[in-house]
């Protein structure tokens, strides 16, 4: 619904991050060019998780900079929220509101933060449901839907802010195995339109299919940066071998 | 001397008819001392020096008799020329003893919504005023009904504090025509009963509400 400008990229350059004396994100250098679809994998406790949530201000850094299109985070309150809108994240947790309807969870911010009608944000909000196969579901409340359904919500509850730059943690780790599918399947479906993603994920099948980058972290760092053939083929790293033995049986 | 029903009877429409003031007070007081204690709670949560402040004026409000509260309004406040009416002090006095203790009841309430919710609500970009409103107040709401619906009724049992203003609610207008005829037993039980029925009424309201809250939309 807003236009996409091509040169909405992420830039990360240089990112530290300490939680007390535990340094948690260690120079983190990234570019998410706008199109370009990366997945995040790494043992737990390495920080993708951390990573993700400092691009859309969750959580406060103490070194480096991220830039979202250009626009540095922190610089200034009010451009920071507006390049902030233009990112959407999902949860390992799905966070839906569980006091207002599915319909209601996607129109809040749309009538709130951009003051739209009741009528113009239901539109909205029904074509982003339609879109994760979910609209006869809109009057229910969350806790009526199964897991896989309410992950759905979620992603939709994102879109219809129109982000730029989805940001996934972990979606499909909290879901019973056979809900995983449906919600991987609505991933593919955004990345083949065009979606600029980053995707905290152990989905190996999603990030063969989906990504063109996959980046290893290990204690903070990013070890290892490929193509999702390179990096499943051969990695390079001895650490990232030992990750990929152990989660692909 | 037995207990006279005909002359209980006709104490009734006294009674019942200062009903309104208990009303009134138990109604603005029950707001009033939401009100505060809501104020009270988000400026604890803010943290900074005035977090400390409230923190210290919950605790001193707690550790203070009502009755206390009343009398200094009433009777102090006029030494340093700030003079207010029975009914205005006894429902402010209410208000702030009563919003110490509510204040608590929303922190619980509060402490209960997973931190997923205000991420989340940041996430599509609500702003803190937004969050509160729309996110946090209808789960602390829906968490704290029962407590909160405690604490309305015993608001209601505390306006008899009010009589030693000279207030004319239910308990005080009972006593005085206890005074008047020297029969204590009828006057005192039907001011009793109506009390019970009112607080009776106020529960089986909150029951309602709180099975609404619960009902369709549980976690």
């Amino acid at each position: 619904m807003r236009e996409q400008s091509p040169d909405m990229a992420t830039e990360i350059s240089g990112l530290n991050k300490w939680y007390g004396s535990f340094h948690v994100l260690k120079d983190i250098d990234l570019t998410v060019a706008a199109g370009s679809r990366i997945v995040i994998c790494g043992p737990s406790g390495s920080g993708k998780s951390t990573l993700i949530r400092c691009i859309n201000g969750l959580e406060t850094y103490q070194g480096g900079s991220i830039a979202l299109g250009g626009v540095k985070l922190g610089d200034n309150a009010k451009e920071t929220t507006l390049a902030r809108r233009d990112t959407g994240m999902v949860f390992q947790s799905f966070n839906l509101f569980p006091h207002l309807t599915v319909l209601s969870n996607c129109t809040l911010a749309l009538r709130r933060v951009l003051k739209m009608s009741r009528r113009q944000a239901e539109d909205i909000a029904l074509h982003y449901l339609e879109k994760v196969r979910i609209p006869e579901q809109a009057k229910k409340y969350p806790a009526q839907l199964s897991g896989g359904q309410q992950q759905r919500v979620a992603i939709a509850r994102a879109l219809c802010l129109s982000p730029r730059l989805m940001l996934f943690d972990e979606p499909t780790s909290a879901l019973d195995p056979e809900m995983i599918k449906e919600v991987l399947d609505v991933m593919v479906s955004l990345a083949s339109e065009g979606m600029t993603m980053l995707c905290v994920t152990h989905e190996m099948g999603f990030a063969r299919e989906v990504a063109d980058q996959v980046i290893f972290m290990d204690q903070g760092r990013i070890v290892e940066q490929a193509r999702p053939d390179i990096f499943f083929g051969a990695p390079s790293h001895a650490r990232a071998q030992q990750f990929l033995e152990k989660i692909l049986h | 001397m037995g207990f006279d029903l005909s002359f209980a009877l006709s104490t009734v429409p006294t009674i019942l008819g200062a009903i309104g003031t208990t009303l009134l007070v138990a109604l603005i007081s029950c707001l009033g001392a939401a009100g505060i204690g809501f104020g009270f709670e988000m400026l604890r949560r803010s943290g900074g020096l005035s977090g400390y402040a409230v923190r210290f004026l919950i605790d001193f409000i707690r550790a203070t008799p009502v009755l206390a509260w009343l009398y200094f309004l009433y009777f102090v406040l006029p030494f340093y020329g700030i003079r207010l009416g029975a009914l205005t002090v006894g429902i402010l006095g209410l208000s702030v003893y009563f919003s110490g203790y509510l204040a608590e009841v929303f922190k619980a309430g509060i402490d209960a919504i997973p931190k997923g919710q205000s991420e989340a609500s940041r996430a599509v970009g609500l702003s803190r005023i937004d969050t509160i409103i729309f996110i946090i107040a209808p789960q602390m709401l829906r968490n704290i009904a029962a407590p909160l619906g405690n604490y309305f009724v015993s608001i209601l049992k505390a306006t008899p504090y009010l009589a030693v203003l000279a207030v004319p609610e239910m308990l005080g207008q009972a006593f005085d025509i206890a005074s008047d005829t020297y029969r204590y037993a009828e006057p005192l039980t039907v001011a009793g009963i109506l009390f019970l029925l009112l607080a009776l009424a106020i529960s089986q309201a909150v029951k309602r509400v709180e099975t609404r809250l619960l009902g369709s939309n549980r976690r």
